[in-house]
Order: C-alpha cells, then sequence, then structure tokens
C-alpha cells in the first residue's frame, strides 16, 4: 500500500510538472498563433499569412535540400568508417569516438569562427557550405547511433559468412551489412537530416539565410506568423518522429534482439 | 589479429596507409580524418593562431587581456551562471521524469515519450523563442489569465529579455535533455541489486544511501555536465529573442565575430572564441570522465 502510495504520488508530481512546462506553454504558443488580426477571435489568418509568404518555398525546399544532402554524406562518410572500426580496425576505435564528441566540447559559435578564417573562399561562397558542418555538428549524435546498431549484430561472422560463400565486398556490404545496421543507419539519417532543417547557430554567423534564419527575420515584419511558423514546424517534427517511434517499437517488439540497440542509441 | 588478411583494406594497410613510427592511419579511415581535420580541426587550429595575432599580423599573446576582466570577463561569468542554475534545474526535472518514465511506463509509452523528449531537446533553437514569447509574452494568454487571478508577473518586474528570462527558456530544452541522457543509466540499476539489498535487511533509504545514489552519481554528474556545457555555449535561442541586454558569451562573440560592434576587433573575438572552446572542454572532458565511470556498472 505505501509503495502504491509513492508510485501515484511521483507519477502525479511528474505529469503535472511536465504539464506545466511543456504543455502549458506550447498550447499557449498554439493559442496565440491562432488569434486573429487585432485580437479579435481565432483563426488560421496567421497561417495563411506565412504559407503565402515570397521565401516560405524557396527557404524551406533550401532547408530540406541542404538537410537531405547531409544525412546523405553523414552516411557516406560515416557507414564505411562505422563498418570498418567493427570489422578489422577495432583498436581505432577510441580515437574515432573522441573525436566524435568534440562538436560537443566546442562551442557551435567558435566553430563558426573558425569557418571564417580557414575556408576558401570557393567554400564561403557556396550555401553548400553549410553541409559540410552539418555533418560535423550531427557526428556525435550519428556514429553513437550507428555504432551500437553495428554491435548489436554479429557483423564480422556475416561479414566472413558472406564472403567464404562466394559474395564481392560491394554486394557483401549491400545485401548484408546495410541490411544488418538498417535501423541505425535510418536514424543516423534523420537525426543529421533533422539537424540541418533546425540548424541557426551555424547558419546566421555564416550568412546564409535557410528556413530557420528566414522565420526570425519575417518575425519583424509579423510577430504573430513567425509564432505560427515556428508553431507548425514544431508540431512537423513532434508528428514525424512519433510516428517514426511508434513504427520503430512496433518492430522493436516483434524483434527482441532490437531491444538492447534502440536503449543504447540514447 | 590473424585474420585481418580476410577483411577489407586490411592488405592495403601496410601498403598505402599513412604510417608514422607509433601512430598510423590506415586507408578505410583516411576519409573520416580528412574530413574531420579539415572541417573541424583546421578552423579550431586557424581561430587559435588568428587569437594569438595582432592586427597587424604580430604574434602576440594581448588578444587575451580582455578576458580577464571588465565587458568580456561579465559575460563569461554571466554565461557560466546561465549554465549552471539551467543545467541544476534542468537536471532535477529531467531526472525526475527520467526516473518515472523508467519505472512506470510500459515499452511503448517510453518509445513515444523519448522521442518527444529528442524533439524537445533539440528544439532549443528558434522555434522554441517563439513558444516562449507566445507563452510568456506581456500578451500571452498565460500572462493574462495570471493577471486576472490577481499576479501580475510583468508589474513585478518580470521580463523575458532578462537574466531569468533567459533561465525560464533554456530549461525547456534541458530537461528533455537529462531525459535522454539519464534515463539509460537508470536502466543500468539492476533488480537483483535492489533485492539483494532487501533479502540482507536493508531498508528502502538503506537501499537509496548505499546502492542507487552511489552507482548513479556519476552519470548525474555527467549529464549536469553535459547540460551545463550545452547552456553556456546556446546561441540559437537567446539570438533569436534578440536579448541585447543580457551579455551572453556566444552573442558577444557572433557579434564580434560579425563585426557589428568595432570590425578591428575580430581578432579578440577569436580569443573569446577559444576561452569558450576551453570551459566547455573542460565541462565535457568531466562528462567524457563521468560516463566512463557510470558504465563499467552496465557491463
Amino acid at each position: 500500500m505505501k509503495i502504491n502510495l509513492t508510485k501515484y504520488s511521483l507519477v502525479g508530481i511528474a505529469t503535472l510538472l511536465a504539464l506545466i512546462i511543456f504543455v502549458v506553454p506550447y498550447s499557449a504558443s498554439i493559442e496565440y498563433s491562432l488569434r486573429g488580426d487585432f485580437g479579435k477571435g481565432h483563426n488560421l489568418t496567421n497561417y495563411y499569412w506565412f504559407i503565402h509568404q515570397d521565401g516560405f518555398l524557396s527557404h524551406l525546399s533550401l532547408s530540406l535540400e541542404l538537410g537531405l544532402l547531409a544525412g546523405i554524406l553523414n552516411l557516406l562518410l560515416m557507414v564505411p568508417t562505422a563498418t570498418m572500426l567493427h570489422l578489422s580496425l577495432q583498436r581505432y576505435k577510441p580515437i574515432v569516438d573522441f573525436i566524435c564528441i568534440l562538436p560537443l566540447m566546442i562551442p557551435v559559435v567558435s566553430l563558426a569562427v573558425g569557418a571564417e578564417y580557414s575556408m576558401p573562399s570557393f567554400i564561403q561562397n557556396s550555401q553548400f557550405e553549410l553541409v559540410f558542418f552539418f555533418v560535423i555538428l550531427a557526428l556525435p549524435f550519428t556514429f553513437r547511433v550507428l555504432d551500437s546498431a553495428l554491435s548489436a549484430v554479429p557483423l564480422k561472422t556475416l561479414v566472413e559468412a558472406s564472403r567464404s560463400l562466394g559474395a564481392s565486398w560491394p554486394s557483401t556490404i549491400i545485401r548484408v551489412v546495410l541490411p544488418a545496421a538498417r535501423g541505425g543507419i535510418s536514424s543516423a539519417f534523420f537525426l543529421s537530416f533533422a539537424l540541418g532543417i533546425g540548424e541557426y547557430t551555424m547558419t546566421s554567423l555564416l550568412h546564409w539565410e535557410t528556413f530557420t534564419t528566414w522565420t526570425v527575420v519575417i518575425s519583424q515584419q509579423n510577430l504573430l506568423g513567425s509564432i505560427a511558423l515556428s508553431t507548425f514546424s514544431f508540431l512537423f517534427a513532434v508528428a514525424l518522429l512519433v510516428v517514426i517511434a511508434i513504427a520503430t517499437s512496433r518492430r522493436k517488439i516483434r524483434k527482441n534482439s532490437e531491444i538492447q540497440l534502440v536503449e543504447e542509441t540514447v | 589479429m590473424n585474420q585481418r588478411t580476410v577483411l577489407p583494406g586490411s592488405e592495403k594497410v601496410r601498403e598505402l596507409g599513412i604510417s608514422g613510427r607509433k601512430f598510423s592511419i590506415p586507408l578505410p579511415l583516411l576519409p573520416f580524418f580528412i574530413f574531420v581535420g579539415y572541417f573541424l580541426a583546421w578552423p579550431i587550429t586557424k581561430v587559435f593562431i588568428a587569437s594569438l595575432k595582432s592586427n597587424d599580423n604580430k604574434w602576440t599573446l594581448s588578444n587575451y587581456g580582455p578576458l580577464l576582466h571588465g565587458v568580456y570577463l561579465h559575460s563569461f561569468i554571466v554565461s557560466i551562471k546561465i549554465g549552471l542554475i539551467t543545467a541544476l534545474l534542468g537536471s532535477i526535472f529531467g531526472g525526475l521524469f527520467a526516473f518515472v518514465i523508467d519505472s512506470y511506463a510500459g515499452p511503448r509509452l517510453t518509445s513515444v515519450l523519448d522521442s518527444i523528449s529528442a524533439v524537445f531537446a533539440n528544439s532549443g533553437g528558434v522555434p522554441l523563442a517563439f513558444t516562449f514569447l507566445a507563452s510568456f509574452g506581456a500578451n500571452a494568454g498565460l500572462i493574462k489569465l495570471l493577471k486576472r487571478w490577481g499576479w501580475d508577473l510583468y508589474a513585478e518586474g518580470f521580463s523575458i529579455f532578462s537574466f531569468t528570462g533567459i533561465c525560464l527558456v533554456y530549461i525547456f530544452f534541458q530537461a528533455p535533455l537529462m531525459v535522454l541522457v539519464f534515463k539509460p543509466a537508470l536502466k543500468g540499476l539492476r533488480k537483483e541489486w535492489r533485492e539483494a539489498s532487501t533479502s540482507l535487511g536493508g531498508s528502502n533509504a538503506m537501499y537509496l544511501r548505499k546502492i542507487a545514489i552511489p552507482i548513479l552519481f556519476p552519470s548525474f554528474v555527467g549529464s549536469f555536465l553535459l547540460l551545463f556545457a550545452g547552456g553556456f555555449s546556446a546561441f540559437a535561442t537567446a539570438s533569436a529573442l534578440t536579448v541585447g541586454n543580457v551579455p551572453l558569451i556566444p552573442l558577444v562573440i557572433g557579434n564580434l565575430i560579425n563585426g557589428n560592434v568595432i570590425s578591428n576587433k575580430t581578432h579578440l573575438g577569436a580569443s573569446l572564441a577559444i576561452g569558450a572552446i576551453v570551459i566547455a572542454f573542460f565541462a565535457m572532458s568531466g562528462y567524457v570522465w563521468a560516463q566512463r565511470k557510470s558504465t563499467q556498472w552496465r557491463k
């Protein structure tokens, strides 16, 4: 009886706190974003406003493009690296581990300053400069995800089996390694994609205008519109991630061996 | 090591890898090292060099002088304070959430809550700033409601563009981040330890004091340090709120580098950037140490 009481009071306190610090502000912001002109009534005026803004589609597509490229580049760089670290080069893992945590140790502002000092002008003059730095910023997360996904499967055995059955290296990678680490690869992709879409610090300090920096620029014209825009992007992100979580957790429940994988990714 | 010949690239390691006497980089890892070297190590090296140069390109330590007194020292202190306060509140709230989720939520709910935490933890940016304006700004529904109930926050001098405001807004990403980083540690507490403690006659309090807290302590400290580093170097939210009157060090560096203040002070920006790296680096080294300490229980 006593244990139940502590249980309910703890759950109660946590739920209440979560309501106060998360649900209340976000619902407040939804309410705010629905306010009509001059505070009269509630409607979708502000949502119409930002959709009809000139830069809306172009900035959104630029951000999606940069995020997509960052995701792809990340996989191209990190999937072979992580695979090799698991196959024959385990002794390099501590070094790579350390390097991959560096982007968390170095404030983004400092890295942006460094980018301005060091990058040659042909890189600085192209918006794709950002893609490289998004990949760097995503490293701590993507490497951990890939690493634990590859640890969860007996990669070495699988690869040796495939090779001794006569498969070539490319076909081993495409038909054995990639499917084995599927979960890790897709989360690594989504992590760097999401980071690319939402990145602000690097983008604004390097003077580029993507969807996030554009949101700040238009807020000077119409604050309510910007709040609507933020609410829209936030709800979009929550919906996307919850769907992904439900989809992957269904697979997890079916496949017991994958549970550990997801636990370790966070 | 005798399987090495079977595995990809290993034959080439000896032929083509860059090899020194003690350390060599094997060919398959070259792309990674080149990428990280060029886009991470090289920029930081350049900042470091710039921080040691004067405006007429001579070596000097004078750029580091302003860090030790006056306005720039003050911004470092303000940022450190923000980091400490928000990390403390964030780790307490987040720790409680993590504990409740870990103990009482089912697997499906847990994974939904995990991804929501991930969204919130990464929302520390522009959307958060506007959400915050909408919830705590002078015209927000919540503030008006409280006013109607007789609690006028703004009359008491509250403002979102203040130190308190910044602390409040940072908790929105600090607490969920704590959930993400601290929950694996809670998972590491084994049921058997509790059973062993109980069957040996230990009370709940004794279990907490002698087993749970000593085991969780390193992870808690590590997570706290990670949160501190995040709060210390956060830029986006504060910048989007255009908090001019709270001199946070990331904002100060951003202004110096963009030449918004005085254009010939970019070398000072470089030395401030190095200062920020040093502080975040110390905090994160503590995090790595604590992480290592805490994972030894999870094997």
